[in-house]
């Protein structure tokens, strides 16, 4: 496939009470972002496993974004700090691997940004596009 | 050197004790320069308890392996103490389980042997191949006195010791009860020139590298299982519902499983370096935890298992961690 027609898959963990509200705003506002996005909700970005992005990322995902609430906003107080030392070593886990680690993103959207998550859509997007597909940790069977 | 006479009547005294179930130490191996770890239940069991720059051995993994069946009605825990012989390293371990509660402190008596560096097998085994018979190691301040066969020889300590041991920071144990013999003085400092090196590659090049090493892997888990600091009484591997790693031996489940492992030690492996050792295949599993060990540093400037009141790193945060990363 050449590198243009390629379209990237994107995995959005988001939590139930800003990112996902957001991404609802975002729907109902009418605002355009990528179809490449695929949703799944969580309680709140404290949840995410470090797992479930390696796991996306073994089953077919290019990208990985994981939304939560801005600091100090969070529904269970503390949940997205705890989120955002994980991923922070994560990601540095990743690079050394030789993963690289702009298809794991992280972002805080509140539910009345609607508009910033149609952007923050657009820019993963876009970079996930320019790395191309992910081919290193593949999973090819499923057993 | 540590005074083995010494360290046999402190463990007299421990195994003695009604409340003491076993007492967990080393002792000669079967051949060559094998030491194998010691339960001893019984005074006379304590004769064979040794120390020497063979015991290579993390026995802080044990009290964790220790079986516990569910209570039946109207019984209750027992109660009874463990012995345990630790060095320097394997004490942090302990350090980080309890600052975990995954142990009390009152579960254990801690003997703590201060430590000059351990002995790596492969590199012995290297010099003295075929070695069947039992040998006997001394060490002096910079040699190790090696009796093999009825011949002495005397080695530089640098040449046998294991790579961890030569960047050592806590030849003391951090926590004992009774400290068998004196402190160490040491000035070594962690080194990370390997890491560094490694970090500075290219993308590819790093993954070629970690690829062509991950693709060994059998998936044993060896290094789990000798790891002090993976005790879940479920690991996630094993879990069929829903099934995160798959069984089937490839690149892919490989990486993931080499991924999750090192990221479930970040801020808590203490760099006993006992997964490479057991490693079938020799995949370098140390530089894994030492990158992390690094960046838990360098980020969050914590290191692991130093201290019992600590919180353990991903379970405390502060407002103003890095989040450079973030959109």
């Amino acid at each position: 496939m050449p590198k243009d027609d390629f379209e990237p898959n994107i995995v959005a963990f988001l939590c139930n009470w800003c990112s996902y509200a957001g991404a609802d705003l975002a729907g109902t506002s009418r605002i355009q972002y990528p179809p490449n996005v695929k949703i799944i909700r969580v309680m709140c970005s404290g949840r995410v496993n470090p797992l479930f992005i390696v796991n996306a990322l073994q089953e077919g995902a290019d990208g990985v974004l994981i939304g939560g609430c801005h600091p100090g906003d969070c529904h269970y107080i503390q949940g997205n700090y705890f989120a955002r030392r994980r991923m922070g070593v994560l990601k540095k886990l990743l690079e050394y691997v030789g993963i690289d680690n702009r298809r794991v993103w992280m972002t805080w959207v509140s539910a009345a940004e609607g508009k910033k998550f149609a952007d923050v859509i657009s820019e993963v997007t876009e970079n996930v596009r320019k790395l191309g597909p992910m081919k290193q940790i593949r999973r090819e069977n499923s057993w | 050197m540590v005074d083995q006479k010494k360290l046999r009547d402190e463990a007299k005294k421990i195994i003695s004790r009604d409340d003491v179930k076993y007492v967990i130490g080393w002792e000669k191996g079967t051949y060559g320069f094998q030491m194998t770890p010691l339960f001893a239940t019984s005074e006379d069991d304590i004769d064979r308890l040794v120390f020497n720059p063979l015991c290579i051995h993390n026995l802080a993994v044990f009290p964790m392996l220790e079986e516990k069946l569910p209570l039946q009605k109207g019984s209750f825990e027992e109660n009874e103490k463990i012995g345990i012989i630790l060095k320097g390293c394997d004490s942090r371990a302990i350090v980080q389980i309890i600052q975990e509660k995954g142990l009390e402190k009152e579960k254990l008596i801690i003997i703590g042997v201060p430590c000059r560096g351990i002995i790596d097998y492969k590199k012995i085994n290297k010099r003295f191949p075929h070695q069947t018979k039992n040998a006997v190691v001394e060490e002096d301040d910079k040699n190790f006195i090696i009796n093999t066969n009825g011949k002495t020889q005397k080695i530089p300590k640098d040449e046998l010791i294991m790579d961890k041991c030569k960047t050592c920071e806590f030849p003391n144990p951090v926590i004992y009860d009774v400290l068998i013999g004196d402190e160490i003085k040491t000035s070594k400092k962690p080194d990370y020139k390997k890491i560094t090196s490694l970090e500075n590659k290219k993308l590819d090049e790093k993954w070629s590298y970690w690829e062509s090493q991950f693709e060994k892997c059998i998936r044993c888990y060896a290094c789990r299982n000798v790891c002090p600091l993976c005790y879940c009484k479920e690991c996630m591997v094993d879990q069929l519902n829903p099934q995160w790693v798959r069984r089937s031996v490839n690149v892919s489940e490989n990486t993931a499983w080499n991924i999750m492992r090192a990221f479930h030690l970040a801020g808590r492996c203490i760099d006993c370096g006992e997964c490479e050792r057991v490693c079938p295949v020799g995949i370098p599993l140390s530089d894994l935890n030492k990158k992390l060990e690094k960046d838990v540093m360098e980020l969050f400037n914590y290191k692991a298992g130093t201290d019992v009141k600590e919180k353990p790193l991903l379970s405390m945060f502060k407002p103003d961690d890095a989040e450079d990363f973030i959109i």
